[in-house]
């Protein structure tokens, strides 16, 4: 079967795991309560309430409450979020943007200084470079992110004053324009350098702080299956036959190893998401995971039910990429029959 | 112990030449109840165009001797600890450079004997002016520019041996681009003076950029021509092992293939660049006996039209006896009887080599009789000056216990270490007569 015939295939099965998964969010949500809270004030009579009820069909069965939900999503109607006070909508995109520019960040952190510490450590078995390795990558599965995050914060913002806090310098960012959101993008896209340092700045420690635990799960994972991969006969062979050990790590070993490890990073994805929520709250991060935490708190369902929906999607597209990935290292890999 | 008694026992019939000679050999493992005596000082010498059996039970260190020619130790914990292992290049041949004639037997090599030495490579020359080469000492790169090209080695398991996730063809290729990279430009109709990115192309040595600079125009073309001749190169090696159809067994990947496949894979890429010696580390331990006897039947033929001498590691005496022209028994790192197969298997001298040869299993034999050697073979942590084999012979006697036998000659080119032959200093004396209890 041919790649790109695979590719076709998974994209089209897509939308019915999507339907499915929006009827799990939708379930799942609805088992914490009615959504009604958000629209309500104490000053509302009985008779009010039930009016409003009628008018976001709330007294309708769940499974028709369900349609009402999936039509308005298909028109492209999220609902309202009441932590925003808006739209969803009209507040998603822009969060999308801070978060996916602090998760691609953290993300491109760790999978290339995962891939070349575990690298580096795993051809150097317990020798020095490995142990140092080791303790990174320790320590970097053991801390938890919030309080490696404010560790941070109190040494780099609080104590020494380095490290800027938010997302950027008002007076900076007032003057170039945001085409995408993506604020290091829309700086060099306005040519801006002062700009372009201002938003890499403000985005260092929170990337650091979110890609540390993923690195250190990379790292260690390319370790292991590296050492594996070398204890291997054909390394041997490959070293008979004459290559230099560059070659041999690099064109024989490295790619075997990287089989297991980028299954590990596409786990990894999901483990970023799940930390913008923490690193967002503490950085004052304006992204998804900020809101997101806002709205499970104050039960605005509208919101949590599009995140939750968005990052199912998400994950399926990941996934279907890592397997594509997995077939190019993997060349044996047969896709489907 | 003194290294070149063999030699002397040699001297007294024309000596063949030899392309490797290993003396006094010792490997030692560091592990952590003390030093592991794996090659505990062995000598012997490869002549040029015969098969040498090395033989012994698991753990005697034939496998290490093996791949010590090519320096494919683990280290750590793996040391040559000392010793020297001279080889001795095949020249091409000077009356037809090469291509095959009457006198080089259609080889294109000139035996060891009167080569000369090869400009390329650095070493010493001998009397006969052949060059030398000390593989324990030469560096890193010296010894990656003789691994697959002069000393190649096939591996126990073929299924282990090829990388699973690469098709045969690149395999193979590897072996052309690094060894033959002239050859190949030549091929491809470029001069040999070729450099820049088509040279680090027909090299395995592209930088970052160079597959951008293949895929343009001008150079587009000739990486064309190359892969031709490359490929053209990979189905010749396959041919030569007789696999059915070379040119689509090039796309296939290792896992596709049955292990005998694998195999002629493996000795296809072992003698691409025809080595002078081949390291066989047991390659038909993982086949069936079928493959087995075919196999074998391809090393020897390709073995006779390449004048490539062959080291097989073996444990399986009978296959050696089919196969080698001369045979080396290993005992606990040391090589206890040396000599031809005629002479190893007609009149065995040492013990271990008549327990082995008895514990065979014949035709004739009777149900429910297998002879087994008493014991198991010793730890070789820090071993003492005795016989090693000591404590297993049949044989032994109180001198065995308390000096460590020589490898001593005890007709032509036939050396055996024991006190059978030759005697100890002191104390009483084995003989084949005195069977212990």
């Amino acid at each position: 079967m041919q790649l790109r015939d695979y590719i076709l295939r998974r994209v089209i099965i897509l939308p019915i795991l999507i339907l499915g998964v929006s009827i799990i969010v939708f379930v799942l949500t609805r088992v914490g309560g009615s959504p009604i809270g958000i629209y309500l004030s104490h000053e509302m009579t009985p008779d009010e309430v039930a009016q409003i009820e009628a008018r976001f069909n709330l007294d309708q069965p769940v499974w028709v409450q369900y349609i009402y939900w999936a039509r308005g999503i298909f028109q492209g109607d999220f609902g309202w979020s009441g932590v925003a006070a808006a739209p969803v909508t009209d507040v998603f995109p822009n969060k999308l943007a801070a978060t996916m520019e602090l998760a691609i960040a953290s993300g491109l952190v760790a999978v290339f200084l995962g891939i070349s510490l575990g690298t580096y450590a795993g051809a150097r078995r317990n020798r020095l470079p490995d142990h140092a390795t080791r303790i990174v990558a320790v320590s970097g599965a053991s801390l938890p992110q919030f309080w490696f995050g404010i560790l941070l914060l109190i040494v780099f913002w609080a104590n020494l004053g380095l490290a800027p806090i938010g997302r950027s310098d008002a007076s900076i960012w007032s003057s170039i324009s945001h085409p995408t959101g993506i604020y290091t993008v829309d700086a060099i896209l306005a040519g801006s350098i002062s700009a372009f340092w201002d938003a890499i700045w403000h985005l260092i420690l929170p990337a650091l702080t979110l890609g540390y635990g993923a690195t250190a799960i990379i790292a260690r994972m390319m370790r292991s299956s590296l050492v594996e991969e070398l204890q291997q006969d054909y390394v041997d062979a490959a070293r008979a036959k004459g290559l230099a050990e560059r070659i041999v790590l690099r064109r024989h070993a490295r790619r075997n190893a990287l089989v297991p490890t980028v299954t590990v990073i596409g786990l990894t994805f999901g483990f970023l998401l799940q930390g913008t929520i923490t690193v967002e709250i503490i950085f004052r991060w304006p992204g998804l995971g900020r809101w997101m935490a806002d709205s499970v708190l104050r039960g605005d369902q509208a919101t949590l039910m599009t995140y939750v929906l968005f990052t199912s999607v998400l994950f399926l597209l990941v996934n279907l990429v890592v397997d594509v990935i997995y077939a190019y290292l993997d060349r044996r890999v047969t896709l489907g029959k | 112990m003194q290294p070149v008694d063999q030699e002397k026992a040699v001297q007294a019939r024309p000596r063949p030449a030899s392309v490797a000679s290993v003396r006094n050999l010792r490997v030692y493992f560091q592990s952590k109840r003390g030093m592991v005596h794996a090659v505990d000082g062995v000598s012997f010498d490869i002549y040029d165009g015969e098969t040498l059996g090395l033989v012994g039970e698991t753990g005697c260190g034939k496998s290490v001797t093996g791949r010590s020619f090519l320096k494919l130790l683990p280290v750590p914990p793996g040391k040559i600890a000392s010793g020297s292992i001279q080889f001795k290049p095949h020249a091409t041949c000077r009356n037809c450079d090469g291509n095959g004639c009457p006198s080089c037997e259609g080889t294109g090599r000139q035996s060891a004997a009167n080569s000369r030495g090869r400009s390329n490579e650095k070493g010493i020359r001998d009397s006969v002016d052949a060059e030398i080469v000390e593989l324990l000492e030469i560096g890193r790169e010296e010894m990656r520019r003789i691994r697959g090209d002069r000393i190649a080695m096939i591996f126990q398991d073929p299924g282990k041996a090829l990388n699973p996730t690469l098709p045969i063809s690149e395999q193979l290729s590897e072996v052309f681009l690094l060894h033959r990279t002239s050859e190949l430009l030549e091929a491809a109709g470029l001069p040999a003076s070729t450099g820049g990115a088509l040279r680090r192309f027909a090299s395995q040595e592209q930088r970052f950029g160079d597959s951008l600079l293949m895929a343009l125009p001008p150079n587009r073309a000739f990486r064309n021509r190359l892969v031709g001749a490359l490929n053209k190169m990979v189905i010749e090696a396959l041919g030569d092992t007789q696999v059915p159809n070379p040119a689509k067994l090039m796309a296939r990947y290792p896992h596709e293939l049955s292990g005998g496949m694998k195999q002629r894979v493996m000795i296809a890429q072992a003698l691409a660049c025809n080595p002078d010696i081949l390291i066989a580390d047991e390659p038909t331990t993982a086949l069936d006996v079928t493959v087995e006897a075919r196999i074998l039947e391809l090393i020897k033929e390709l073995q006779k039209k390449r004048r490539t001498s062959v080291l097989y590691i073996s444990h399986d005496l009978s296959l050696v006896r089919r196969i080698c022209d001369r045979v080396a028994v290993m005992y606990a790192g040391k090589v206890v009887e040396i000599g031809s197969t005629d002479a190893i298997f007609r009149d065995p001298r040492h013990p271990y080599t008549r327990g082995l040869i008895s514990a065979v299993p014949s035709a004739g034999a009777r149900r429910g009789e297998l002879a087994a050697i008493r014991g198991t073979v010793p730890e070789l942590v820090d071993p003492a000056p005795t016989c090693r084999f000591a404590g297993r012979c049949p044989f032994e006697a109180d001198s065995c216990r308390r000096f460590e036998p020589e490898l001593k000659p005890v007709s032509n080119g036939h050396a055996v270490a024991c006190f059978i032959d030759s005697a100890a200093p002191s104390g009483r004396q084995p003989t084949f007569q005195s069977a212990a209890v």
